[in-house]
């Protein structure tokens, strides 16, 4: 889905309906100021009785009845033509942000990304179901009531062919202009968005920081930008009305004139031939006004289908992985690092060449001081992010070879951050496995986060609700029902980031028991900042600025590494302080 | 009043616009018809040769009208759109500012997503409220009321028919569709909110989403959902498209009338045929605006959901900050001393208590750390003091006087607070650290980073949605480093290094220490080591203190504290 043309053309069958619909559509018109003129002219000149012109009147209702029809279906082509784009475009657009690796989808704002899926899919819709219909009445119903013109009266006619091209040039010089505005329109209510969502999750900061005012105004700043480019496209619009409407106005009058000489100095046309190209005069301006109206919708609207294909092109280097299924057996695969290094696109951090080996069933332990590298390493494991130099070996071959779905299987990976969704703990604590749960299996893995009595001391126990971002629990209690989601997985291989963060030690101890009990399954990898955690681990690696520094238990790293000796001191230490 | 009352009273502040708009309106429309009607009475009457002046002013008179047209309908157009425009940046900008006192509490009931969903979505569609429904039925009738007044003059029969079709398609036909759209209730706004709703969720959770295989899960939902949103808009438009159509050929219908009975009078000699084509102009015309006022009762439900949807947040009961009297507004710049006597609090709509009764003292300039069990209310006690919540029952003084009496901004701005999750916004370092206090120089800027360690940052470093591409620990020393900039003389501090490495976070209290000497501090934190600076240790376990005193004290109680300190030391 790469641009406009083909969105279009998906639709050929109905397209070539809505283009039999309008020459009809022509026909009725132009039949339908013949029998107006039939009548008015019986009446009024020819002095015909009323029951002679019975059956054109009846003739008229008729024609009027299809003009309405076609009218009617027409329409409803283009709605249900831009119903089906705009489904596929958000579908595309949707399946496009669900691949993308994580790195990219925390970069840009969420309020933007959630208006371009909205807000940008649905201003699409005009361009289809007002601007194509409308294009189509436009070129035929002109060029019908024109030739309907030339053969009644060759000057009218030559007056409107001389008028009449100057409406297009304008309404291409203008569509240009609007485009452009409009696809900064989309982008204006783009960043309205993503600054509301922002204000709005940060709000209690800044009512802390007394700068609510300041927001409010540069949102209100925000939202007049967006009004007064909204009012930029449509001073376009409005001035191409008015010249379309000065130019239809004036060639009518002359039209007029022109017919009302030849009907008096040269009595050389029947007021027949004069009121038919009167009724039909209008008939031709006013589709080809139309088009100016739907014009600048069309093109506002084209422009907001640029912006959102626009986010197709963006280029994503989604990680590659592989075909291969990894055998999902008992027993843990060795994890190898080797040369890994990475680099973030954005920053100056680097992690360099590291190697080590995780046999099976091992304790892990990665520390070292804040920013030094360690969640960016579990990342790697967890292949949310691609080294860019070395690899991750699992059973002796690269982590990309696998496919992304059997290497997650094996895996659970409890962030340093994360997100509890609005709906049931025991909603929160599921969605830890692909695999259908029970209440009971839930439960367990509550009980050895250290979050069961708590869960089961609520009125609604695992169906208490909670909102979003896991607002109405407490940090720590959070902190527990993600990790509930590692025990609720039978995994072979477990990430933990900090998992004691921000939990007392009574807690902590339970949690440890848990943990343990899953590396008699499981190889586990832990982030860790305290002493207890690391000192009983199989291998420690210790990462300094990105570098790792040493890998090895405790004591010889204690021994051998002086700035590993200085931590562990301090943490000791700090009570003689 | 309902909500669309409320909105029109917003409308209301764009009076002058609105007029002009409307006036415009009446003009473009009746040189409109006339217009028509001129070349109508032209074409016949240059049927029966009259003498050529006759012609030239009646060209002339189509002309005119055809420039005045043009021109009024510019002016129409732009007034009202100016104004409708103006008048949805207010209501975006009064529903923040309604929306702003109702945080952190709003959050119980709504959803971001929803709240952008009913911001942009809801507030946009109410365009449709200015430029079809509010307006446009004033030019309308004014426009037929003279036109058929004009008509009157060449025959009664026709005026009571134009008469009758104005009321068929103005009022009739929209009456009886708007029947038939109360059964339909359209549910597009409903569903266009859900879809905001769950698709802002989704991005907000992707990274657990993806790590626990449920993106595919959720993909799919979010796309039967956007399925339902797009039936119910294609439902709606084919409604619209619908209505309309039919009412285009009942407007046919009526020229139709004026036609055939035109005919007949003029068969009969009641009409002069002379007017026979001027009138069928005039009814072509004067209803070519006529017929999209068969889509008015969609358009009315639509703002009426839109701005139901809008103010049904703003004005939910359930969330509402509880009335005082507010009568400080200030408070000295000196450090505070803190006291909470016999409090209850009950966060809303739970059923438990988090703290059933709890008195505490906090001497201006005093030290002080909460110590406890994960939940059992911490960090509510800071929410307390920060009137983010309000006590049930029970005071918390500010020095000697009762919060309830002092305003939030008040004590926002004495005091500097690092929370459990500090949000960062999307820009740079800078623009975050600015919020501490706009009128920062650089240098102060990058001593306080350097303080917090966080040197190897510029101050142009970007920060991405949420503080996304900073660590944990590093988001720590951020909130830390603006809290450091920030002025005030009481610190609250929920944990603030619990993501440090025991080096870093050594160096950081000291800086915090430093700073703070002379003021109130509250610290709350889950390590024990460090504590024996403290003035006063708070033990708290449900809600409840259940041990307080210095270090010494607690030591010497072999309490509680005395437990955990045993604990931690078997675990180091
Ligand atoms: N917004 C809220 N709505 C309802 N209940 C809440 C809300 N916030 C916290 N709670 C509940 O109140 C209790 C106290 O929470 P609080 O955040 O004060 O705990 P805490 O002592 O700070 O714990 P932690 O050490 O885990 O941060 C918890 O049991 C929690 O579930
Ligand atoms: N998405 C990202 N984009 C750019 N830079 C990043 C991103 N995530 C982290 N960084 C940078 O990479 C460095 C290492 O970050 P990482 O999160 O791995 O640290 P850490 O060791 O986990 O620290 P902490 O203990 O504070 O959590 C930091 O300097 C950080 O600013
Ligand atoms: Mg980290
Ligand atoms: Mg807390």
């Amino acid at each position: 889905m790469q641009n406009i043309k083909k969105t279009v053309w998906r639709h050929k069958r109905r397209i070539y309906f809505l283009v039999g619909l309008t020459l009809l559509l022509g026909l009725a018109i132009i039949v339908q100021a013949f029998l107006m003129t039939r009548i008015v002219d019986g009446v009024f000149l020819k002095n015909l009785s009323f029951s002679a012109v019975t059956s054109p009147i009846l003739a008229l209702f008729i024609i009027l009845l299809i003009r309405a029809l076609t009218d009617y279906m027409s329409k409803r082509i283009g709605v249900s033509i831009a119903s089906d784009v705009k489904r596929d475009v958000r579908k595309d657009l949707l399946t496009k942000y669900a691949q993308q690796p994580v790195q990219l989808a925390e970069k840009g704002q969420t309020g933007k990304k959630v208006s371009m899926l909205l807000d940008g899919v649905d201003e699409m819709d005009s361009f289809y179901s007002q601007f194509i219909p409308q294009v189509m009445q436009s070129t035929f119903v002109p060029l019908l009531v024109m030739i309907v013109i030339f053969t009644q009266h060759i000057n009218s006619g030559i007056i409107l062919l001389v008028s009449a091209p100057f409406i297009p040039i304008f309404m291409i010089v203008i569509g240009i202009q609007t485009q452009k505005k409009s696809e900064e329109k989309l982008e204006k209510l783009a960043s309205f968005s993503g600054a509301f969502l922002d204000t709005l999750q940060g709000l209690v900061t800044l009512k802390l920081f007394g700068r609510t005012k300041k927001q409010k105004d540069e949102l209100e700043q925000s939202s007049l930008g967006f009004r007064d480019t909204t009012m930029d496209i449509l001073k376009v619009a409005f001035t191409q009305s008015f010249a379309l409407e000065l130019i239809s106005m004036i060639s009518i009058g002359i039209v007029a004139l022109e017919l009302a000489i030849q009907l008096i100095i040269y009595e050389s046309i029947s007021f027949f031939t004069a009121f038919v190209i009167l009724i039909l005069v209008p008939e031709f301006f006013t589709s080809l006004k139309e088009l100016g109206t739907t014009f600048h919708n069309g093109r506002s609207s084209m422009g907001a289908a640029k912006k959102v294909l626009q986010e197709f092109d963006e280029q994503d280097d989604s990680i590659q992985w592989g075909k291969n299924e990894m055998a999902q057996e008992e027993v843990p695969p060795t994890i190898q690092l080797n040369h890994l290094s990475f680099t973030y696109p954005t920053s100056d951090f680097k992690l360099h060449n590291m190697d080590a080996t995780f046999l099976p069933k091992q304790k892990i332990a990665i520390v070292g001081a804040s920013g030094s590298g360690k969640t960016t390493l579990l990342h790697l494991l967890a292949g949310m992010i691609t080294p860019d130099e070395g690899a991750i070996n699992v059973q002796q071959q690269d982590l990309v070879t696998f496919t992304e779905a059997s290497w997650l299987n094996q895996l659970s990976y409890i962030s340093q951050h994360p997100y509890i969704f609005s709906g049931t703990i025991g909603e929160n604590i599921a969605m830890g496995t692909t695999a259908a749960v029970d209440e009971k299996a839930i439960r367990e893995a509550a009980e050895k986060a250290g979050i069961a009595p708590l869960i089961e001391s609520l009125e609604n126990q695992y169906q208490t609700k909670i909102g979003e971002a896991g607002r109405g629990l407490s940090s720590g209690e959070k902190q527990r029902v993600s990790i509930a989601r590692a025990f609720l997985k039978k995994p072979t291989i477990v990430l933990l980031d900090e998992p004691t963060r921000g939990l007392d030690l009574a807690t902590e101890k339970i949690l440890q028991q848990s943990i343990e009990q899953l590396n008699e399954t499981a190889t586990v990898i832990t982030v860790a900042h305290r002493l207890h955690t690391i000192k009983t681990a199989d291998q420690i690696l210790f990462l300094e600025n990105g570098q790792l520094q040493a890998v090895g238990t405790h004591s010889t790293l204690f021994d051998t590494l002086p700035a590993y000796r200085e931590m562990v001191t301090i943490q000791r230490g700090g009570k003689q302080a | 009043m309902s909500a669309l009352q409320k909105v029109i009273k917003l409308m209301l502040i764009e009076k002058k616009d609105i007029v002009i708009a409307i006036c415009l309106g009446f003009i473009a429309g009746i040189s409109s018809v006339g217009l028509f009607a001129a070349s109508g009475y032209l074409i016949s009457k240059a049927a029966l040769i009259p003498p050529f002046y006759a012609l030239i002013v009646l060209t002339s008179t189509v002309k005119l009208l055809g420039f005045v047209k043009a021109g009024a309908k510019y002016g129409e157009r732009l007034y009202s759109h100016r104004a409708t425009f103006t008048i949805l940046s207010n209501l975006r900008v009064t529903f923040f500012e309604k929306l702003e006192p109702l945080v952190p509490h709003v959050f119980h009931k709504y959803r971001s997503g929803d709240l952008l969903g009913r911001v942009v979505g809801d507030v946009e569609s109410l365009q449709n409220f200015f430029l079809r429904v509010f307006y446009p039925p004033i030019v309308l009738l004014l426009v037929f009321v003279s036109t058929i007044f004009f008509v009157s003059f060449y025959s009664l029969a026709i005026a009571v028919i134009l008469l009758l079709g104005f009321l068929l398609t103005t009022i009739v036909i929209p009456a009886l569709f708007s029947l038939r759209q109360v059964k339909i209730n359209g549910r597009v706004r409903q569903e266009r909110g859900d879809l905001s709703t769950e698709i802002t969720e989704v991005m907000y959770g992707f990274r657990d989403l993806k790590l626990f295989q449920q993106l595919d899960t959720k993909q799919n939902q979010l796309l039967s959902q956007s399925e339902t949103y797009i039936n119910e808009q294609k439902q709606e438009n084919i409604n619209k498209v619908y209505s309309q159509s039919f009412n285009g050929f009942i407007t046919f219908i009526v020229s139709w009338f004026v036609l055939a009975i035109g005919a007949y009078l003029v068969v009969n000699g009641t009409l002069e045929g002379i007017f026979l084509a001027m009138l069928v102009m005039i009814s072509l015309t004067v209803f070519e605006p006529a017929a999209p006022m068969a889509v008015f009762p969609i358009y009315i439900q639509e703002s009426r959901d839109a701005s139901n949807r809008l103010y049904d947040v703003v004005d939910e009961p359930d969330i509402q900050p509880s009335e005082t009297n507010i009568s400080i507004n200030h408070l000295p710049d000196v450090p505070p001393g803190l006291a909470f006597s016999d409090i209850r609090f009950t966060y809303k709509g739970e059923w438990r208590t988090t703290i059933p009764n709890l008195s505490l003292l906090l001497p201006a300039g005093s030290k002080t750390a909460i110590v406890g069990a994960s939940g059992s209310g911490k960090s509510t006690l800071l929410q307390l003091i920060l009137k983010m919540q309000q006590v049930e029952a029970g005071q918390v003084y500010w020095d000697q006087h009762d919060t309830l009496t002092v305003s939030g901004s008040a004590i926002w701005e004495q005091t500097k607070v690092v929370l459990q999750e500090n949000h960062f916004f999307y820009g740079t370092i800078r623009d975050n650290l600015l919020l501490a206090d706009p009128g920062l120089q650089d240098d102060q800027m990058n001593a306080v980073l350097a303080s917090v360690q966080l040197e190897n940052f510029s101050l142009d470093t970007r920060v991405s949605e949420n503080g996304e591409n900073l660590s944990g620990g590093e988001k720590q020393r951020l909130a830390i480093a603006r809290a450091l900039l920030k002025k005030g003389h009481l610190w609250l501090l929920d944990e603030p290094t619990s993501s440090l490495d025991a080096q870093t976070e050594q160096s950081i209290y000291q800086q915090i220490f430093n700073q703070a000497d002379q003021d109130t501090l509250l610290l709350v934190s889950h390590r024990l080591q460090g504590l024996e600076q403290m003035d006063q240790i708070i033990v708290m376990n449900h809600g409840e203190i259940i041990e307080s005193g210095s270090y010494q004290e607690l030591m010497e109680l072999e309490g509680y504290f005395y437990q955990m300190k045993t604990l931690e030391e078997s675990l180091l």
